[in-house]
């Protein structure tokens, strides 16, 4: 019965003398079908099929509107189909036909021919490695999920029937990783071409992927040029990410077409004019194979998951550090670079252990390299802030290759300059370049981190055309580099050009502009809008008043939040993350009269003093650890422990230098003379009693800190003011007000809970607020919104819903 | 005169609610004569303050005596309040010692 079907047509089919229903509508017969979800569309099912024509075998696609067929029992194994619709593409270098309409001759049928390879392999996948193998008939699932950003179907390819060779070989070359398919874009790959093949996605861990080789073919998914996209509905790989067996039986049939039968092929870097032997680096790289065609160069933007092999020539723009790492899979190092080519594209680069210790030394910011074989995943756009959707992973297969000659297409860097007017419209934390005249630079300053290391930190006012000035700070290194460069610039009266690139915009009083550890600075850059800037200031800019939209003062938004004594303890104030700024309205009885001073270094660190405490040296001078100097006279400042006390409760609060001089009603250096210099003892013990009984307002920082192993809520007087009765009382009538709604809208007369009252008052308490004190900037009074619960008796109430 | 009981916060509306009572009430004082006082209330409202005021007065004046008309109290204590004073929050004390929490105080 071979007359039936189309003899010979698969042979055709490989060579593309047939390639869809134009040139001819086959009859071929299914010999084997497998049903499978992909990963990504869990909801279709996608049928593949191996196709005989009586003679040879090419795998296939049933498209999903034909799926109702083999559900329905009308296609089956065995079944013979004219396709009526069919693309035959090439995927990695497979031939795969795409089937998407069919007419079934008949259904069932006994398998016509007789074929050179034993099918059925699948029973042999059992043993072969210890990775996981495909336990598919004969079908190799390969590629990712992903759909490719051009909606690019993948097709699962799939090996025609081969057995499994029962053998595992690790990696051939001599590195391990990388990902066992190389989507080695052709060189005819121009940009809008997706290789709709199931892709050797980078998110295939870097780790060692067994390639099990037989005699034939290498399982190298060379896409060529996609011109064709394949039509069909979109055909899901559902491979597991995971390692896989590349199985060849011999006489695989993808030999025909594949140019490079084998991976691993030496990757050609090179595109022809230029080399004609191999580059010498690659000489070690295992067999043998011949290369296809070397792959033209195609640009950054054109990178994605499932362009198969790749060449880009761009150049590094910047280069991280060699970072090491330990996460729960293992140790590691990390080094990552980006790259600029001539059209604009950015993408970053990154380079794992061995990968990394490869080109660690190699790469250089600013020379130009062509690079291929990478893998591409998204990007993280938590660290990685270049424009492009994607990030490479260079792995063993990987090349760099310096370019000697210069390409002045490709710039050395490339800008996205916002006018510093803009910023101040800008999202906070959005990442931005920016230019401007550096009008004033401070000196570095040391600032302790939270988790106790120390860093550095600059700060700048930066100026531009818009009439603006934004104060730029910078963190650590960038601070004694470019920032002494800046400095001496500036110091010697000229208002050097400053680009900051990749720089986030930060929120405090205003917009400012600050560094992370990906940024760059350029002081007197070679670019046009340097130029530009130059000379407009020369012109105006030097004497035009200039806004500064950072560090204003806003009014407004902060609001102090009134509570009792009774309610730190009770409403566990300071015990979250952040610290609590209230407001308490509270007596002092009491104040510790021992310590009420510290010695304090009177250094000036950049526009701070140190104030650190000062040891003794003994011989009159004193030392501060921080500036580590010695100086002949200490400051001396208060560190006042204070007793205070309300209608409600009783709590310790420690007072500084400000808020001590408010209380005490004299700088403590008098103080201290009063006591120690002059003996005064009675004057001293009046000026103390003074203050006791003392009623003020204050504002407290509540904390929680952990002193050994217990923790301690403690409060620190940020201000004190004296009591203003006016707005005070009308602080009260307010809380009043707001009880007597609460009250009125929960049934009880007690203790209303969480609901608010038809009425929100609690606006009206803060702005009352905002009249009495101005706003110094240190309140977050949002969590605590109208908190009313003051008062009246009814101290625990938490007011939710405000 | 008995001063022992306890005199009630007035503002002009509620003086009327204590006729022949103790009361005390802070004015601001319009005008001085000679045995008379006439003070504007927390609530503006104008009443007459008879007896002896002081030499000399402040803008503010808390005066505490008996109720005896609606706008009129007949003083035996005087006390200068000073020239800043908030009359509104007087005013509500007034309502609300008068009012909801009026068991707080008499």
């Amino acid at each position: 019965m071979g007359e039936i079907l189309t003899g010979g047509v698969i042979e055709m089919l490989r060579k593309e003398t047939v390639k869809n229903q134009e040139h001819m509508k086959p009859i071929l017969q299914v010999t084997e079908m497998k049903k499978f979800t992909s990963h990504q569309e869990p909801s279709n099912e996608r049928i593949r099929v191996l196709l005989s024509d009586g003679t040879a075998f090419i795998q296939g696609m049933l498209g999903v509107a034909l799926n109702p067929l083999v559900n329905d029992g009308l296609l089956q194994t065995g079944s013979i189909l004219r396709l009526d619709r069919f693309l035959c593409s090439d995927i990695q270098n497979k031939k795969i036909v795409v089937v998407t309409e069919v007419e079934v001759i008949t259904t069932k049928a006994d398998i016509i021919g007789n074929h050179v390879r034993a099918r059925k392999a699948s029973d042999q996948s059992g043993g072969e490695s210890s990775n996981k193998s495909n336990a598919t008939s004969g079908f190799e699932q390969h590629g990712r999920s992903d759909v490719t950003s051009t909606g690019g179907r993948q097709v699962n390819n799939t090996e025609i029937g081969t057995s499994y060779v029962g053998q595992q070989r690790p990696q051939l070359y001599g590195s391990g990783s990388g990902s066992s398919f190389e989507q080695s874009a052709r060189s005819d790959l121009s940009g809008g071409h997706q290789i709709n093949t199931g892709t050797s996605h980078a998110a295939i861990p870097p780790q060692q992927r067994p390639q099990v080789y037989g005699s034939g073919s290498s399982f190298e998914q060379n896409g060529r040029s996609g011109s064709n996209q394949i039509n069909t509905g979109t055909s899901h790989a559902a491979i597991p990410p995971q390692q896989r067996q590349q199985v060849y039986g011999s006489g695989s049939s993808v030999a025909g077409s594949a140019p490079s039968a084998r991976s691993y092929s030496n990757p050609p870097t090179t595109y022809p004019p230029q080399r004609q032997q191999q580059p010498p680096m690659y000489q070690n790289r295992g067999p043998v194979a011949r290369n296809e065609a070397p792959p033209r160069i195609i640009p950054i933007n054109a990178l994605n998951p499932y362009s198969g092999r790749w060449t880009i020539k761009a150049r590094v723009t910047s280069k991280g550090d060699l970072r090491r790492y330990n996460n729960p899979r293992g140790d590691g190092k990390v080094f990552s670079f980006d790259l600029l080519d001539a059209d604009g594209g950015e993408i970053r680069a990154a380079c794992f252990n061995a990968v990394a210790d490869q080109f660690f030394e190699q790469i250089v910011v600013g020379n130009l390299y062509l690079i291929s074989r990478g893998s591409l995943r998204p990007a993280q756009k938590k660290y990685n802030h270049l424009p492009n959707d994607y990030e490479i992973t260079l792995n063993n297969e990987s090349t760099i290759e310096q370019c000697y000659e210069e390409d002045a297409a490709i710039p050395k860097n490339l800008y996205n300059f916002r006018s510093i007017g803009d910023i101040e419209s800008m999202e906070t934390d959005s990442i931005i370049d920016v230019i401007g005249i550096v009008s004033s630079i401070s000196p570095t300053v040391s600032i302790m981190r939270k988790t106790g290391t120390e860093t550095q930190k600059r700060s700048l006012q930066l100026k531009d055309m818009s009439g603006r000035s934004v104060e730029v700070t910078m963190w650590g290194n960038l601070c004694n580099a470019e920032g002494q460069q800046l400095q001496s610039l500036c110091d010697s009266g000229e208002f050097p050009v400053l680009t900051v690139k990749g720089a986030r915009i930060s929120e405090f009083n205003g917009k400012a502009v600050s560094t992370i550890g990906s940024s760059q600075l350029f002081v007197e850059p070679d670019l046009v809008e340097a130029q530009k800037l130059k000379e407009w200031f020369a012109r105006e800019g030097r004497s035009a008043p200039f806004i500064s939209i950072s560090r204003e003062l806003t009014g407004g938004g902060r609001v102090d939040v009134r509570k009792t004594i009774s309610q730190i303890k009770d409403e566990k104030l300071g015990t979250s993350e952040k610290p609590d700024w209230i407001t308490v309205n509270a007596t002092i009885i009491y104040m510790k009269v021992d310590n009420f001073y510290y010695t304090a270094c009177p250094l000036m660190n950049g526009d701070r003093q140190c104030n650190k405490k000062v040891t003794d040296n003994g011989d009159g001078t004193w030392r501060c650890e921080k500036c580590d100097k010695c100086v002949d006279e200490c400051d001396y400042r208060y560190i006042l422990q204070l007793q205070l006390q309300d209608h409600t409760g009783l709590t310790w609060v420690t007072a500084f230098q400000e808020a001590g001089e408010e209380i005490m009603g004299m700088p403590a250096k008098d103080l201290y003379y009063v006591k120690h210099e002059h003996m005064d003892e009675e004057k001293f013990e009046g000026i103390i009693r003074k203050v006791a009984f003392t009623k003020y307002l204050f504002k407290l920082k509540v904390k929680e800190e952990t002193y050994g192993d217990e923790p301690t809520v403690k409060a620190t007087v940020v201000k004190v003011e004296k009591i203003n009765y006016g707005s005070d009382t009308r602080t009260v009538l307010e809380a009043i007000d707001k009880l007597r709604t609460e009250n009125a809208s929960s049934d009880a007369g007690n203790s209303g809970i969480g609901t608010s009252g038809t009425r929100d008052p609690s606006s009206s308490l803060e702005r009352n607020q905002a009249d009495q004190y101005e706003n110094q900037g240190q309140y977050m009074g949002g969590s605590y919104r109208g908190s009313g619960s003051y008062g009246g008796g009814l101290p625990r109430q938490h007011v939710g819903g405000y | 005169m008995d001063t022992s009981s306890p005199a009630a916060f007035v503002n002009g509306d509620l003086l009327r609610r204590y006729i022949g009572q103790k009361v005390r009430a802070v004015v601001q004082v319009i005008r001085s004569d000679i045995g008379s006082v006439v003070g504007k209330t927390t609530d503006d409202q104008q009443i007459v303050v008879k007896g002896s005021p002081p030499p000399s007065l402040t803008t503010y004046l808390e005066v505490i005596g008996i109720a005896e008309s609606d706008n009129t109290i007949r003083a035996d204590v005087w006390t200068n309040f000073g020239d800043n004073f908030d009359a509104g929050n007087y005013n509500e004390l007034c309502k609300l010692a008068n009012g909801e929490f009026r068991h707080m105080f008499i």
